[in-house]
């Protein structure tokens, strides 16, 4: 059997575990998952040291918007200034270390901390300290700290924490970017419109899980049996539900650990995906054709949005984002929001939040089993792991022209394309 | 007898019924004893647990639960197959409801009713811990063929605006 990553994984996770402790070929063990000192290496290489997603331009759209997000666990303010401008940087007064925001988003002036009185402006400069006489610090270095790199794509923003992860273009590859394009291509003016406001899921296990489940196709006819057998009709019984040796959707990593369900090419009609008909959506079929052309117009409409991770933390879940944020190795929070659309109807906006409360959430009708499995995986591990086979589809897998690597919708790839990502951040020589 | 005299005694017995509602309504939960439950439910019932207090227009921004009568009847349908693994076996659950008022009467007889709850749950289906929710509960309640039923409830959990664990059951 060949090994999970393409090569055997070499080098030192942490100072106990080597590399083929925790992945050998075929299988991942699951210390990977709930051992302390893992979850430390992957808070410093993974989302330290590497690109992770923080949130959209569109959540703050007014000068003083902000939202408070985690880079790792370190707390993060991502607000808009009056120039327009987007920050991030850190939820923590330069002084003693208070965090300045409280809320989970709003609208302000400037950071003033509860402690001294520190007060910051909305680019994060240091604007006011009481009883200024005793300062001896120069306050043009005591501005609120930040990453070392943000960028952002189509209003995508990423932050990098160490300032020395390449570039952002570089972590997203060409797969990722033309994952970001393909979820804006949506909307008739090209603007996603995350305005409905983030629900968290609080799941007893490690992050992973979550990375792995939203992108596994081979769970859904057995865990979420419940929900298809009292809503019949759905996208995913053609693509997903007819059997091994029916179904054309694939599976793809795409590199980078940006990996991909391909659940459009096994819908039997278009609009699936959003549940309607052509005739309940026309202006918007006609507004996408006006912008795309009447090809990519006719595609999009049956393609339907992307179903893919961008390594580590978004999860482009077809018309919603999350988040994955990993709190502890048995800890983590799963945030979701409805992919609203600019340039549609109210109406269109509407239902896509109604099918974002169906699906996603602690309360949904998908997500609950899927956190109930994670739950039990960690349990189930334990103290001393165990292996984990993920070797489903290894030997049907195929790479096409530009490297991606193919397979039934079923097959392990995206778990594969994950771990392989994982392991190039984590092995150290 | 005079008027006011009377009126108390139509409120005492007006505030007896809609405990008696509440109580029944908060164990056939306890006891997942879903369809049950549904029937105390008006054909054009809402349920509906915002993300934190119900002052917000709820088509624009998410929910928790936010159902009309055929999505709490596919929810409940859901929990009724036996493989809604989130609530596969159900949790064991014990809710109190206390400070209980009549807030208001419309001219059609609806009454507005509102609560609070603690409510206990062994989440059963994994890790076997006790949660505790607790928040407040309006109930929009009408008479529908002598019995009252409910039109509308709406629960604002205590840290709606928080990320909450695995909430299949109905609150």
């Amino acid at each position: 059997m060949r090994p999970i990553i393409g090569t055997e994984p070499t080098g030192q996770i942490t100072s106990e575990l080597r590399a083929d402790d925790l992945m050998q070929p075929g299988r991942v063990n699951g210390l990977a998952y709930t051992d302390p000192a893992v979850f430390e290496a992957e808070l410093e290489r993974i989302f330290t040291s590497g690109w992770v997603f923080v949130g959209h331009e569109s959540e703050v759209p007014a000068a003083g918007d902000f939202v408070t997000r985690r880079l790792g666990l370190d707390p993060v303010i991502m607000v808009r200034d009056r120039g327009g401008d987007v920050h991030v940087m850190a939820n923590r007064c330069s002084h003693r270390g208070v965090t300045l925001c409280q809320h989970a988003s709003g609208n302000t002036g400037s950071f003033a901390c509860i402690f001294h009185g520190w007060t910051y402006g909305l680019d994060g400069a240091l604007r006011g300290v009481p009883q200024p006489g005793g300062m001896c610090s120069d306050r043009e270095t005591l501005g609120l700290n930040r990453p070392g790199q943000v960028a952002s794509y189509r209003g995508f923003v990423f932050a990098n924490a160490s300032g020395d992860a390449g570039s952002l273009d570089e972590h997203l590859g060409p797969g990722g970017i033309e994952l970001l394009d393909w979820a804006c291509d949506l909307s008739p003016v090209g603007e996603l419109q995350i305005s409905a406001g983030w629900l968290g899921q609080r799941v007893s296990s490690n992050w992973k899980m979550w990375a792995e489940s939203d992108l596994d196709g081979y769970h859904l006819g057995r865990l979420h049996a419940s929900l298809w057998r009292v809503v019949p009709g759905s996208q995913y019984e053609a693509a997903v539900l007819a059997g091994e040796n029916v179904v054309t959707a694939t599976t793809r990593d795409r590199g980078r650990g940006h990996v991909e369900l391909e659940f459009w090419r096994g819908y039997d009609r278009q609009l699936a995906w959003l549940g309607v008909e052509r005739g309940q959506v026309a202006d918007y079929c006609e507004a996408l054709i006006a912008r795309h052309g009447s090809d990519r117009a006719e595609e999009l409409l049956w393609q339907g949005p992307p179903h893919a991770l961008i390594f580590p933390n978004l999860f482009l879940g077809e018309m919603n984002l999350a988040i994955i944020d990993p709190l502890a190795p048995g800890l983590t929070v799963h945030h979701h929001t409805p992919l609203l659309l600019g340039g549609v109807s109210p109406e269109f906006n509407r239902r896509v939040l109604r099918q974002s409360e169906a699906a996603m959430g602690p309360a949904g009708f998908l997500l609950p089993d899927d956190a109930t499995a994670a739950e039990r995986m960690q349990i189930a591990f334990g103290h001393s792991g165990g292996w984990m086979d993920l070797s489903r589809g290894m030997d049907r897998e195929q790479v096409d022209a530009r490297g991606d690597r193919i397979g039934h919708v079923s097959d392990e790839v995206t778990t594969r394309g994950f771990w392989r990502h994982w392991a190039e951040l984590m092995a150290t020589s | 007898m005079d008027a006011a005299v009377s009126t108390v005694s139509d409120d005492r017995d007006l505030r007896a019924e809609v405990e008696q509602l509440l109580f029944l309504e908060a164990r056939l939960a306890d006891e997942s004893r879903y369809e049950e439950w549904l029937a105390l439910m008006t054909d054009d019932v809402r349920y509906w647990v915002p993300s934190g207090p119900a002052d917000y227009d709820p088509d624009t921004r998410i929910s928790f639960v936010n159902d009309n009568r055929n999505r709490l009847e596919t929810r409940v349908r859901q929990l009724l197959t036996g493989v809604r693994y989130a609530q596969t076996p159900p949790s064991p659950m014990r809710r109190v409801i206390s400070n209980l008022e009549i807030e208001s009467t419309d001219d059609d007889g609806t009454i507005t009713v509102g609560s609070n709850f603690v409510l206990y749950e062994l989440s059963a289906q994994a890790t076997n811990e006790l949660r505790i929710w607790a928040g407040r509960a309006t109930h929009r309640i009408r008479r529908v063929d002598s019995e009252l039923r409910i039109a509308a409830k709406t629960v604002e959990l205590v840290n709606a605006t928080q990320a909450l664990p695995t909430l299949a059951f109905l609150l």
